[in-house]
């Protein structure tokens, strides 16, 4: 018998003889078949079959549309000039951040800034944008006097998306620079190298797979992007996410909609597979041991930090101004015409609104306590138990996170729509939706902190006596505390905030406010959307604040900690 | 409660090797340990001690053979099945948990009543010497605290059998010989069967009954200590033992009882009942450096040689004694009285035949 059976065997013995590992595992994998594995076949099947025939005319017919073809390639266009804006936006302010000398004070400046385009809702910049740049623009319009700007098309999404996402860069690039150590910059200038030429040939080489690191993840958080375009984009440039919702939601084409978005599940696949098995891996170990005598960084030259921090204040300025506007456009009867002081909005929203904000809060809080007890027990199982399956629990597990969110709603809209499983138009469907889809973060965050917890005390507990469930229960839940408030947190935060998939799965008995706030701003009520906007923005910052201290309570050596938690 | 046994019957690991394809980490191992024995399985770094005693304790499950606690096959037991006590390397404290409440995790899970809980807890602690630290945090004590801790938290569930991996070896080297005179009294005071792990064989002669030699994933002789030191089976378990000098000798002519051997251009007669040899054979020597007595270069008989290189430690004294090609290295009790050599000067070494040992199996 090979080893390989061998060892099969011995992990199917072990797992049957242990009662709670055994059924954990039989229930995770009969929730990731129902909610991850079934749409994405039926999604699959809606595309390639026809009365049971395999067959590529649905995938033909589509590609036959130009405006398809133009949606397809305007999608990757504009993934790759996001990717690489943001990439270079996040690499300037990370050096400038970590490498530059600044004061803690402005470190922390840099820091909020970057954080708040993480935590919220889809619209904001595209509604910030609108305002200072659209028909009666603060800035267009009433500043510089242009008539006939448009503000729909390529350039805004560009700009507006950038502004989003380059947080994410920012927050891979970080720790990538600050991990340098000084001594071998120091070591490159006492060999008589100038600033710039330590720059080019140390500095960056040691960076590079972060940058296509960072790279492959804007690329993919663009693709994805559904809000901005649908509001930016405007009919000179479709992309596919809005096309799918668009066939699917305009015509009523389910079918063409399942077919764009299997155009779309195509690129996102390649570069989450780049992303994860090929970049991730490549990153430098360049912490050289015991860091040798602490000096000071030289990396810039002293003329040169002025600019740099600047260029960054700058961008972080651009930032704090869109909400600033968001706020002051929440509060005012009209922005642009009339700047009355005014609750009027906010009166809207806890009236008409309330029934969203009601929705989204027990969405939210529903979610949270599962997809944070599911993100701990498969990050727990897949990081420290033999079972069979193990590998592909955890593949499985990553499938509705990769792909981009208006995917994973049309497979949901197609697969829980008719018998045998009909979920349409409650809030299950749009709870597992963000369970599935966002406790990954859970689930890392899970295994980088068993990682570091030695194994032995979990045997320590099964030799005094305890099965597997109470060793869980006891010993390694208390100690992986941190992972599951992290994860919790994130599924609340993205319940939240997402929109890209529960817009197929909204319904008249459940709403969330994210589709209020596009149903606004295509009435042209902005006033309201912002006024939900901030709402957002105002329960995800608290919920953030308070999942910090319950994390700084339960610390542990090497714990997550937030920010680096909303970046993935 | 009395001691039990424990039997291994030729138990094989193999693990996945990623160059190798899969190894062997222990190799057809078969063990008896008596009820109420400390039996000591000592051997270098990766020999498969660790995956031994895992077996023994169900962290680990045997690919091929059986594992006995008295007289009760746990093969198939899971490790919170079979009633032991592990003390592990690196102690495993639960950091979350009181020093109380690590001790109590095993009563707890038996569900005990609580007043049943806080006194074999309390009586536990007082045994190791702990008492009044019950409120502190594994993250607060030293390293021989937590040690103590560790040692507490396996005897408290009266374990079957109590197994140590190299528990001593975060301790400096002082605490370390204080701690493992207090393990051995405590094994002994619990009449408790334990099977004990480590490297380093000074501490395995200290603190066993009965030492079991390990060897790629073998066990390659075992015995008491005294015995291993004075009848080492092979080379390997000679130079693991103690220090040795292994010389190579010509069987000049072997009959029944006695042999009479040419080492260095001396002639040495053995008792040699244990070998077999035949006259003109290349055998090899074992000689502790401690039988070697060294005497002045005009005395009558012996090899002679040249001191290389001296080390003074007070009771003793180390040489190292050039004898052709051969460095050899002698020892010299009570050195001041004795007198000293000084380096490069010659000198005669004796061997005294009783010292010497005859490796079995002919030419190396
Ligand atoms: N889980 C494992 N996977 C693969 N190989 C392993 C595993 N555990 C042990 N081995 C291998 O088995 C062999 C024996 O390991 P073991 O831990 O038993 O050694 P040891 O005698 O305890 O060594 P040490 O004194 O260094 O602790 C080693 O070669 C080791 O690399
Ligand atoms: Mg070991």
């Amino acid at each position: 018998m090979t080893s390989i059976a061998a060892a099969r065997i011995d992990g199917w013995r072990r797992t049957f003889r242990d009662p709670a590992l055994f059924t954990t595992v039989i229930v995770l994998w009969a929730l990731l078949a129902l909610f991850i594995l079934f749409p994405l076949a039926k999604l699959l099947a809606r595309t390639f079959l026809d009365g049971g025939q395999v067959t590529l005319a649905n995938l033909a017919a589509i590609l036959r549309d130009v405006n398809h073809r133009q949606a397809f390639w305007n999608s990757l266009l504009l993934a790759a000039l996001v990717g690489l804006c943001g990439t270079w936006l996040g690499f300037v302010y990370a050096f400038a951040a970590v490498r530059a000398n600044l004061s803690r004070a402005w470190i922390t400046v840099l820091d909020a800034a970057s954080l708040l385009p993480l935590i919220s809702p889809p619209f904001t910049t595209a509604i910030a944008m609108i305002y200072s740049f659209g028909p009666r623009g603060l800035i267009t319009y009433h500043l510089l006097g242009i008539k006939g700007f448009t503000v729909y098309g390529l350039h805004s999404t560009l700009f507006s998306e950038t502004l989003t996402y380059f947080p994410i860069a920012y927050l891979t690039l970080k720790p990538i620079l600050a991990g340098i150590d000084p001594n071998v910059e120091d070591m490159a200038f006492s060999l008589g190298s100038s600033r710039w030429r330590v720059f080019r040939t140390v500095t960056l080489p040691l960076t590079v797979p972060g940058l296509a690191n960072a790279f492959l993840l804007l690329f993919a958080a663009s693709l994805a992007d559904f809000a901005t375009p649908l509001i930016l984009a405007g009919n000179s440039f479709p992309v596919l996410p809005t096309q799918a919702y668009l066939q699917i939601t305009g015509l009523f084409d389910l079918k063409g909609g399942a077919v764009l978005s299997f155009v779309l599940l195509v690129p996102a696949l390649v570069v989450y597979l780049l992303q994860r098995y090929w970049v991730s891996r490549k990153h430098y170990v360049t912490i050289t041991g015991k860091v040798g005598a602490q000096t000071t960084i030289k990396s810039l030259a002293p003329w040169a930090r002025a600019p740099l921090l600047g260029a960054c204040l700058l961008l972080a300025g651009v930032i704090l101004y869109f909400y600033v506007l968001l706020f002051y456009a929440s509060a005012v009867v009209a922005l642009g015409a009339n700047h009355a002081w005014t609750w009027r909005h906010y009166q809207v929203i806890f009236t008409e609104g309330l029934k969203a904000i009601r929705d989204t809060l027990v969405i939210a809080g529903a979610g949270m306590p599962l997809g944070g007890l599911y993100g701990i027990l498969l990050g727990y199982l897949v990081a420290r138990k033999i079972f069979p399956g193990r590998q592909a629990m955890e593949i499985v597990s990553m499938i509705n996170y990769a792909l981009p969110g208006t995917i994973v709603g049309i497979a949901y809209l197609i697969a829980f729509n008719d018998p045998p499983i009909v979920l349409t138009g409650t809030a299950l469907i749009i709870v597992a939706c963000y369970v599935f889809r966002y406790s990954p973060t859970g689930i890392r965050a899970t295994v980088a902190l068993l990682q570091q917890i030695d194994p032995s005390i979990e045997e320590a507990s099964q030799g005094l006596g305890a099965g597997s469930g109470t060793t869980f229960r006891r010993i390694t839940l208390p100690l992986i505390l941190p992972a599951f408030f992290a994860g919790l947190g994130v599924v609340f935060i993205r319940s939240m905030t997402a929109i890209s998939a529960t817009i197929f799965l909204v319904s008249i008995n459940w709403t969330l406010i994210t589709v209020r706030i596009l149903e606004n701003m295509t009435e042209l009520s902005l006033g309201p959307a912002a006024a939900f906007s901030v709402l957002v923005v105002v329960i995800v910052f608290a919920v953030i604040v308070a999942i910090s201290g319950l994390l700084r309570r339960f610390r542990t050596p090497g714990a997550v900690d937030m920010t680096s938690i909303l970046g993935g | 409660m009395s001691a039990v046994g424990i039997r291994l019957e030729g138990i094989s690991k193999r693990f996945a090797h990623r160059v190798k394809g899969e190894v062997y980490a222990v190799r057809d191992v078969s063990l008896t340990v008596q009820p109420a024995e400390l039996l000591t399985l000592l051997g270098p770094s990766g020999c498969g001690k660790t995956t031994t005693l895992r077996m023994i304790a169900g962290f680990e499950q045997p690919d091929a053979g059986r594992v006995f606690i008295g007289e009760q096959d746990v093969t198939g037991l899971m490790a919170n099945q079979r009633n032991i006590g592990f003390v592990f390397q690196n102690y495993a404290l639960f950091p979350h948990l009181s020093v109380f409440e690590n001790v109590a995790y095993g009563l707890r899970v038996q569900r005990q009543p609580e007043q049943e809980i806080a006194r074999a807890a309390g009586d536990v602690l007082a045994l190791v010497g702990l008492q009044g630290y019950d409120r502190q945090f594994p993250n607060q004590l030293s390293g021989g605290e937590q040690q103590r801790v560790a040692l507490a938290r396996a005897i408290v569930i009266r374990p079957r059998v109590l197994l140590f991996d190299e528990p001593l070896s975060n301790l400096d080297a002082k605490l370390r010989v204080h701690m493992r005179g207090e393990l051995r009294e405590l094994q002994q005071r619990l009449h408790i069967t334990a099977v004990y792990v480590t490297h380093d064989q000074e501490e395995a002669m200290a603190i066993s009954d009965r030492i079991a030699v390990m060897h790629q994933g073998q066990i390659v002789q075992e015995g008491t200590a005294e015995s291993l030191y004075r009848h080492p089976g092979s080379e390997f378990v000679a130079q693991f033992i103690g220090r040795t000098n292994l010389l190579s000798g010509r069987v000049r002519s072997a009959s029944p009882g006695e042999i009479e051997l040419e080492v260095a251009g001396q002639h040495l007669r053995l008792p040699g009942d244990a070998v077999r040899a035949t006259a003109g054979q290349i055998v090899r020597l074992v000689v502790r450096p401690e039988v070697i007595e060294l005497r002045p270069a005009d005395s009558p008989d012996g090899i002679p040689g040249t001191i290389v290189s001296r080390t003074f430690l007070g009771e003793k004294a180390e040489y190292q004694v050039r004898v052709g090609e051969d460095l050899l290295q002698v020892t010299s009790y009570n050195p001041v009285q004795r007198g000293l050599f000084t380096v490069g000067q010659p000198v005669r070494l004796h061997f005294p035949a009783e010292g010497i040992q005859l490796l079995p199996g002919g030419p190396a």
